[in-house]
């Protein structure tokens, strides 16, 4: 027969207990935590405003006919289309954001340079857009079967030629820029003609001063083209040009249609 | 996370029953700035949606590439006038048409494939271009060459050409050298304009040289 100690059995027993219970209680509290800390995280992109609008869409007409007694007009199907597609294509851009994101994330994640939480925001995030897509898909395929298929396909060259309309309107708008510059380059370059041939005429003659201006401006424009190759030979048809205002006919312009076309 | 996306905000926004317009009413409870967003993107809906009712029943974006082909045949159909008034010397008309054509190519439905739009345009600007450069307007040409650049960087020596002439010809000989690098390095010395890019290059450096000698 033996005699059971239950003095010193409690001791491990207790010990147990206490071990087993704190850990219990730190996890729960930990994941308790860390799920109120991912719900009150900052979502990663911005409001989705064409997918608001095109709830709101949806919302509008029980809305309009229960409270205002107007006879509120049905929202014809194809803005309903016109919105989805919009929506679509805020999606591919916000993928497509996700995805160019996603690597320089992981790589900061693993150095730890950034901490969890932007992980888990980031997760969240791409979480939400995979639902949202087949949210699209199927609402898509509600309005015209098979249009899910195509409808991200169509989204995305909405946004491609859109990003593309936007850099050449860009580059034409560097016009005005480039012309008003230009213009005051011509002025200064033939001011600078001027100069040279006032300086000229008092340092040699009075003969020059007696010749009418543009006279003696065209003689000396003429030796310049002709010792130099190319830079003073195109100031000087082009002040040319302008003074005696003859587009076109100059031989040089001639030439150079000949080259640009091969 | 089920009940996140059906999470929305709600906007009162108002149909106009005629031209089924969408709008924001003024009095509604947003700040300026989002008030400012929203209005952008109605109207850029509005604008979708005027698109979408053009096209035939059911009324969706056909899929990108059976191309409708009636567009590219009127614009090719400007390019061809445009190229011939060109080849008569007479430049003005080329540019008009031109712009007509370049019109046309930029209000392609945005559904239809970006390249076919990039490839249309890089032509028509280059074109331009060119025949503004005959006009020695070049600042004009300047633009309409870097617009095509910016079409199409490969295989588009003409245009890259261009750029630097009409740089060199505003004796901008520096950033001309710099395009003229850049289209050597994209196109190559060997391909078909490889030398005309080549001999200007030679002439920018001895404007440079003789610009730093004088």
């Amino acid at each position: 027969m033996f005699d059971v100690d239950w003095l010193s059995l409690a001791v491990p027993v207790a010990y147990l207990g206490i071990l087993l219970g704190s850990l219990a209680t730190f996890s729960s509290l930990y994941r308790k935590r860390k799920a109120h800390k991912a719900a009150s995280l900052e979502p990663w992109f911005p409001a989705h405003l064409q997918r608001d609008i095109y709830f709101s869409l949806l919302h509008l007409e029980p809305s309009t006919t229960s409270t205002k007694e107007k006879k509120a007009p049905a929202v014809p199907d194809s803005i309903f289309k016109a919105s989805l597609l919009r929506r679509a294509a805020e999606d591919i851009r916000r993928i497509m954001a996700l995805r160019s994101q996603k690597q320089a994330l992981t790589t900061l994640v693993q150095r730890g340079s950034v901490g969890d939480d932007l992980w888990q925001r980031f997760q969240r995030a791409e979480k939400e857009m995979e639902d949202e897509v087949k949210d699209v898909v199927t609402e898509a395929n509600a309005y015209v079967p098979g249009w899910g298929q195509t409808i991200f396909q169509s989204a995305n060259e909405m946004m491609n030629n859109d990003i593309y309309r936007k850099r050449m309107v860009d580059q034409q708008k560097k016009l005005e820029e480039e012309r008003q510059w230009w213009s005051k380059k011509k002025t200064s370059i033939q001011e600078g003609f001027m100069k040279e041939l006032n300086e000229g005429s008092t340092a040699s003659t009075d003969e020059a001063k007696t010749t009418t201006t543009t006279k003696s401006f065209e003689a000396s424009t003429t030796p310049a083209a002709g010792t130099s190759v190319q830079g003073s030979d195109d100031d000087a048809v082009l002040v040319e040009a302008e003074t005696s205002n003859t587009p076109a006919s100059s031989p040089n312009a001639k030439k150079k249609k000949g080259k640009g076309k091969k | 996370m089920a009940s996140e996306i059906d999470i929305y905000n709600q906007y009162p926004l108002y149909m106009d029953p005629s031209t089924k317009a969408l709008s924001l009413p003024p009095s509604s409870a947003q700040t300026p700035s989002q008030a400012a967003a929203i209005n952008t993107e109605l109207e850029e809906l509005n604008q979708l949606h005027r698109a979408l009712i053009s096209l035939d029943p059911p009324n969706i974006p056909p899929a990108p590439l059976p191309l409708n082909p009636k567009r590219s045949a009127q614009i090719s159909k400007l390019r061809d006038s445009a190229n011939a008034a060109h080849r008569k010397s007479n430049y003005e008309e080329a540019i008009k048409l031109y712009s007509y054509a370049i019109d046309m190519a930029l209000s392609r439905p945005g559904w239809e494939p970006v390249g076919v739009a990039r490839e249309e345009l890089a032509g028509l600007y280059a074109n331009r271009a060119q025949a503004h450069m005959a006009l020695q307007a070049w600042p004009e040409a300047l633009v309409d060459a870097k617009s095509s650049v910016d079409s199409k960087p490969i295989g588009n020596v003409k245009a890259w050409w261009r750029i630097a002439k009409c740089l060199a010809e505003m004796s901008r000989y520096e950033e001309a050298r710099k395009f003229l690098h850049k289209a050597l390095d994209i196109e190559g010395k060997e391909s078909e304009g490889g030398k005309e890019l080549f001999a200007l290059l030679g002439e920018v450096d001895r404007a440079l040289l003789r610009g730093l000698s004088a």
